[in-house]
């Protein structure tokens, strides 16, 4: 190998690294607005919300249901879906799951040996009604959401580019985590979720109505999941079988960040992102998912509790 | 079947000088599922007062406690008949946090408090209600001057707290809901005497500033120093009521421990 060939294989072995890091990151900042929902479901009411990765396919064909009346670009649907996706989540948990919680349980008079068992059942069946349902008015086929900016991108160096949307996906999930920790933080509602999630027997001493509270809580988490859909549409193709897959992603961003960790599935989510395109830039395309549940596995194994847990 | 031994206090001159009880408890019985564990439990409490609740381990005080503040409405799990009469307005139906917006709150047993929040996250938490977020500023001052050493530490996150810093975070927890009545149960468990003496002084604080005290306390000296009426209760029912300062320490032990002075009229 002459110096000059060794100086051209140093600079792509580098632009890949680089690479690497940029298109995982940001990926990352995807796979974040996946799993933040889950984690917030998870931390606040100990709930695994099975049905997460179909809230977000919902997400996306309420935009679809939207772009044929109005044709607008994708991004305007946000603002109907967001807010739906949150009537929608907190709905759902009061006239469906908070009935199956352990206090419920308790009220009837039932068993509550089955402990968390019982929402997560319920969640898993609602994922399944979810995507048959889809199947019914929406058919199987696949669909996206069409936009202008799918194939732009951001040139770093000649040799180096970014996805324009997964850029742009990158910034609202960083701007969402960060919405999130100031309403959590700094806010009485947010203030009672997290009481609510610290000890929910004592809250209502606080004047806290918990049911109230959980409903908040499943609502921003579909509103987010609604608005991850809404993107998801717009970078790929979606049918009404997809939300496992998401679920997949939001679990593994999740353990990795630490159960609950609002700022872990962000740093999960990038670390996973990272790992999976480093994985298939080396080993090939092939490599990707393994890669990422390599990750999953270490983490499992050297801190069960995942990287940002309390 | 009535086991008290003494109508003196507060059913022998009703309405102490004219004024109006705060809370009327008539007939409250409360149940773990089957289980009762009180029985038809009657009594007022004034304007202004520290009522001491005392009584052997088992005895239902804290039952008592989770009752008025609606803790005990529990589906088949947990239940309570009689009423609870606030100046008019019944309690024993509604949940926890309506009984709260009343003005009636508790500091529960074992202090509770939110562990991953700092003390002054906990604090806010108790302004949570429509009616106290425009004060909580405010009162979030008055309780630092209450207690200057939650305001070098509001930040700090409170399972790092000894007991006595975490009680004081309790209590403030408590009054930022601007209560008219607060319920202590069991202040002192868990606590060195010395801390147990400061926390008292604040709860005189607390009550001289216009706030009903009901308090659970296992030192019966303790209890009758600190109150102006004591309750004694013995396998979930009153047996003796009366003034401390008319009742001798003979009398509230007998009752206590349930000998045949106690139970002399059954």
């Amino acid at each position: 190998m002459t110096p000059e060939e060794f100086n051209i294989e140093l600079y792509w072995s580098l632009i890949d690294i680089v690479n690497g890091l940029l298109t995982g990151s940001v990926i990352g900042g995807y796979y974040a607005m996946i799993s933040i929902g889950l984690a917030m479901t998870f931390g606040v009411m100990r709930l695994v919300n099975l049905a997460h990765g179909d809230f977000i396919i919902v997400g996306a064909y309420l935009a679809v249901v939207m772009l044929n009346f109005l044709p607008v670009s994708p991004f305007f649907t946000l603002i109907i879906v967001v807010p739906l996706m949150f009537c929608l989540g907190y709905v759902l948990q009061r006239v469906l799951i908070n009935h199956v919680s352990v206090q419920a349980m308790e009220r009837k008079g039932l068993s509550t040996n089955y402990g968390l068992m019982a929402p997560i059942l319920v969640t898993f069946g609602l994922g399944i009604f979810i995507s048959h349902l889809l199947l019914g008015i929406f058919e199987s086929d696949a669909r996206q959401l069409k936009n202008s900016l799918a194939f732009s991108a951001i040139r770093i160096s000649e040799d180096l580019n970014i996805s324009l949307l997964r850029f742009i996906f990158f910034v609202i999930g960083v701007i969402i985590l960060i919405a999130l920790h100031l309403y959590l933080n700094r806010t009485h509602a947010g203030r009672a979720i997290r009481a609510a999630s610290d000890d929910a027997e004592i809250s209502p001493l606080m004047g806290i109505n918990t049911a109230h509270v959980y409903g908040l809580a499943l609502g921003i988490s579909m509103a987010i999941a609604g608005a991850a859909g809404v993107m998801i549409g717009m970078i790929r193709t979606f049918q009404p079988f997809d939300g496992p897959q998401f679920l997949l992603i939001a679990f593994g961003a999740v353990i990795i960040g630490g159960l609950g960790s609002i700022v872990g599935s962000l740093v999960g989510g990038i670390l996973l992102g990272i790992t999976q395109v480093l994985a298939g830039t080396y080993f090939g395309p092939s490599a990707q998912l393994v890669g990422g549940y390599m990750l999953i596995l270490f983490v499992l194994a050297f801190k069960p509790q995942g990287l940002f847990s309390r | 079947m009535s086991i008290s031994v003494s109508k003196r206090g507060f059913f022998a001159e009703p309405g102490r000088g004219g004024k109006r009880p705060l809370l009327t408890i008539s007939e409250l019985s409360a149940y773990y599922g089957q289980l009762r564990a009180l029985y038809d439990i009657e009594f007022q409490v004034m304007p202004g007062e520290v009522l001491a609740v005392i009584g052997a381990n088992g005895a239902g005080k804290s039952t008592l406690l989770k009752s008025i503040v609606g803790m005990m409405n529990r589906g088949k799990t947990a239940h309570i008949t009689g009423t609870i009469d606030m100046r008019g307005r019944r309690l024993e139906r509604l949940n926890t946090e309506k009984i709260v917006d009343a003005g009636v709150t508790m500091v529960p047993e074992g202090r509770r408090l939110f562990p991953r929040l700092t003390v002054e996250e906990n604090l806010m938490t108790g302004a949570y209600l429509a009616r106290c977020r425009g004060k909580a500023p405010e009162k979030l001052e008055e309780i630092y001057d209450m207690f200057p050493r939650l305001g070098e530490r509001r930040a700090q996150i409170v399972n790092q707290m000894s007991g006595g810093e975490q009680q004081m975070v309790a209590i403030g927890r408590a009054l930022m809901s601007d209560p008219q009545v607060v319920l202590f149960d069991e202040l002192s468990l868990g606590l060195a005497p010395s801390i147990v003496d400061d926390i008292y002084v604040k709860v005189g604080q607390i009550n001289q500033a216009g706030v009903t005290c009901i308090v659970i306390e296992q030192d019966m000296k303790r209890a009758l120093a600190v109150s102006n009426h004591v309750l004694v209760l013995l396998e979930g029912a009153v047996v003796l009521e009366g003034d401390p300062r008319e009742l001798d320490v003979d009398q509230v032990t007998s009752a206590y421990f349930g000998s045949d002075i106690g139970r002399a009229s059954a």
